[in-house]
């Protein structure tokens, strides 16, 4: 038993075996040690703990009875495993001791603001944080990502704190996991995949209101970060930057804050948002504004930077960004999106000069790069007069649309949803069959081929006008970049011994439509069937 | 969905599929045919019932119509006009014995 003191409480260092042998001994050493320093607590330290028996648990209880704040400290987990059956573990804190994690040689899976997350076997990864006093940090984390989960976002919970060096990690179980910046940079058949489930996931975050007071409000920090640099905007227009910022809306929606590729991941077949240590509530400009720094702001001055943080070039992260932004405000109107983008980068500039000032080495290099985020905050800054947006556009669910998993069982579904559009317009009985039979390969065709990694969707939307009417049924998917109309016709004219099938459904529905025609835009293979009623 | 009649008498078989041959139902056809395919000469398909088909229908047309080569006749009765002009489409006209 070795003895000190530690922030006043003493501390009392149990080791080996402590059973029926030896427990009256060493209460009597324990008593002996804290009698007389008027503590009302110890720390007992049981790092070199073996093994405690029931005699040695009634030492403890006696223990408590004479100094309540009694703590059991840095305890080996086969004998925690005790404390935590006997009930030990709630009438007194007692904590585990630290398991050590070497990441040395481990791969690189996710890097957020605060830490990097390294696999170290094949069901596991530990985030370690870059701060080596970062206890609080991993407890807000924990507690954050128990909060979101259980508002409903898929997200990895930590089960284990360990040591990693001289800092901290918590280790989550995570299954062959891949983060989407892995799968943009090797995969590229999956890029439209990407697309709709990341914009799935941001959705799904900014649906969840958030009870009052668990998560910090992400405005209130923009507005210091606006502060903190308005004076340095020429022209007057940092007191108008200030002023906008404050007139962005209030909002109880929860916001990721750090929402990029690296920490989205495909855990086996499941979409899992990691690092939420950055979890807050605000507008959704809030949260734009890091993912357009995460993409674009950060490297403006140095395009090819990206690589080094994503694993993929400039081109693809414009890319993402682009059309990740359509997707999230359902439009494709480019004008509509500039305008936003506008919005976002008002602030992704002020955010990132703050930054730029507080981590950057005074050097020119430095120098430059702030210079370039200041004239293009001056630039955005001339023509942008409000930072809202609206950011619910239609939540009535629009008739002429439909959503279906994009399996072949789904046909009659889909048969059906057309159907009842086309016999709603009052086309003919005649017509309602030859669409039928164009719809139907168009749909098996996605089922069958889209999604070849995985499970996906297909939007169908029916629209029927004009005079005579048009009918014109338009097939939206994010899976492989594919265009069956490239394929080439099969001979209608060979006997039946030579006649093969492939390629008949969709000649039958070039024959049958007046107009079919592809195109792959913002990450979808989108396929148009027309036809006169 | 897609219900199957069939009789088989003195090596002639008459299967009259009633609803729509598409992707999910075909199996269930080309499954009717493969059966009682042992025991007959001649394959009367009776589409009298049969609303609607898509290539996967054809498919099993063209199959059906490759397995009875070798061992008798096939013929396709009673097709409606929007079938039949699916037919004519597809160059199935020319292939199958439609009476």
């Amino acid at each position: 038993m070795e003895n000190q003191n530690r922030g006043g409480v003493p501390v009392v260092r149990l080791s080996g075996r402590i059973d029926s042998g030896n427990a009256a001994e060493t209460e009597q050493a324990v008593f002996a040690r804290l009698a007389g320093t008027g503590a009302t607590g110890a720390d007992l330290d049981a790092c070199d703990l073996d093994y405690i028996s029931s005699a040695g648990l009634r030492m403890i209880l006696r223990l408590k009875k004479n100094y309540p704040d009694l703590r059991i400290l840095n305890v080996k987990p086969e004998v925690y495993e005790v404390f935590d059956m006997t009930g030990f573990a709630e009438m007194m804190p007692v904590e585990k001791a630290y398991r050590v994690v070497s990441v040395e040689g481990c791969e690189v899976i996710g890097e957020g603001f605060n830490g990097k997350v390294y696999r170290i076997d094949s069901d596991n990864v530990v985030k370690v944080y870059k701060n080596s006093n970062a206890l609080p940090e991993i407890q807000h984390e924990r507690e954050v990502a128990r909060l979101a989960l259980v508002l409903g976002v898929p997200t990895a919970i930590s089960y284990d704190v360990v040591r990693v060096g001289d800092s901290y990690g918590s280790v989550f179980e995570l299954l062959n996991s891949r983060s989407f910046a892995k799968l943009l940079a090797n995969e590229p058949d999956r890029y439209g995949f990407c697309v709709d489930e990341y914009v799935k996931m941001l959705k799904k975050i900014h649906s969840i209101r958030v009870p009052e007071g668990r998560l910090p409000s992400k405005k209130e920090k923009m507005l210091k970060i606006v502060d903190s640099v308005k004076d340095l905007i020429p022209g007057g227009l940092g007191d108008k930057l200030a002023e906008m910022t404050s007139r962005i809306p209030d909002s109880d929606r929860m916001i990721h804050g750090d929402f990029h590729t690296k920490n989205i991941v495909l855990a086996g077949d499941e979409v899992l948002t990691i690092d939420m240590d950055t979890l807050s509530v605000g507008h959704p400009i809030l949260e734009l504004v890091h993912m357009y720094n995460a993409y674009i702001g950060y490297y403006e001055n140095d395009r090819d930077a990206v690589l080094a943080f994503q694993g993929y070039g400039p081109d693809i992260a414009d890319r993402f960004w682009h059309d990740s932004l359509a997707a999230y405000l359902g439009t494709s109107d480019e004008a509509r999106m500039r305008e936003i983008e506008d919005k976002v980068r008002c602030l992704s500039y002020a955010y990132l000069i703050d930054w730029g000032r507080r981590h950057f080495p005074d050097d020119a290099k430095s120098a430059q790069t702030i210079g370039v985020w200041m004239s293009g905050l001056v630039e955005v800054l001339g023509r942008v007069d409000s930072l809202d947006f609206d950011t619910e556009p239609d939540t009535a669910p629009d008739p002429n649309e439909a959503e279906f998993d994009a399996v072949a069982e789904n046909l009659d579904a889909v048969t059906e949803f057309v159907n009842s559009r086309l016999s709603a317009a009052g086309c003919p009985a005649r017509s309602v069959m030859q669409i039928d039979i164009a719809v139907e390969e168009v749909f098996v065709n996605i089922a069958r081929y889209a999604y070849p990694q995985g499970r996906g969707t297909a939007l169908v939307r029916v629209e029927i006008d004009g005079e005579p009417p048009l009918a014109r049924i338009t097939f939206r998917d994010r899976g492989t970049p594919y265009n069956p109309l490239e394929r080439e016709d099969p001979d209608v004219t060979l006997s039946a011994e030579d006649r093969e099938i492939g390629g008949l459904g969709i000649f039958m529905t070039k024959k049958i439509s007046d107009n079919v025609s592809y195109e792959y835009r913002n990450g979808q293979n989108v396929l148009t069937l027309e036809k006169l009623l | 969905m897609l219900k199957i009649d069939r009789k088989v008498e003195n090596g002639t078989a008459v299967i009259a599929p009633e609803g729509r041959l598409d992707t999910v139902t075909a199996p269930e056809m080309e499954a009717a045919v493969r059966d009682i395919l042992p025991e007959i000469t001649e394959l009367i398909l009776d589409f009298g019932k049969l609303e609607y088909i898509s290539s996967a229908g054809l498919r099993v047309l063209l199959s059906s119509q490759k397995a009875m080569n070798g061992r008798g006749t096939m013929k396709v009765r009673n097709v409606n006009e929007t079938i039949g002009e699916v037919f004519e489409i597809t160059g199935f006209s020319d292939i199958l014995n439609i009476e």
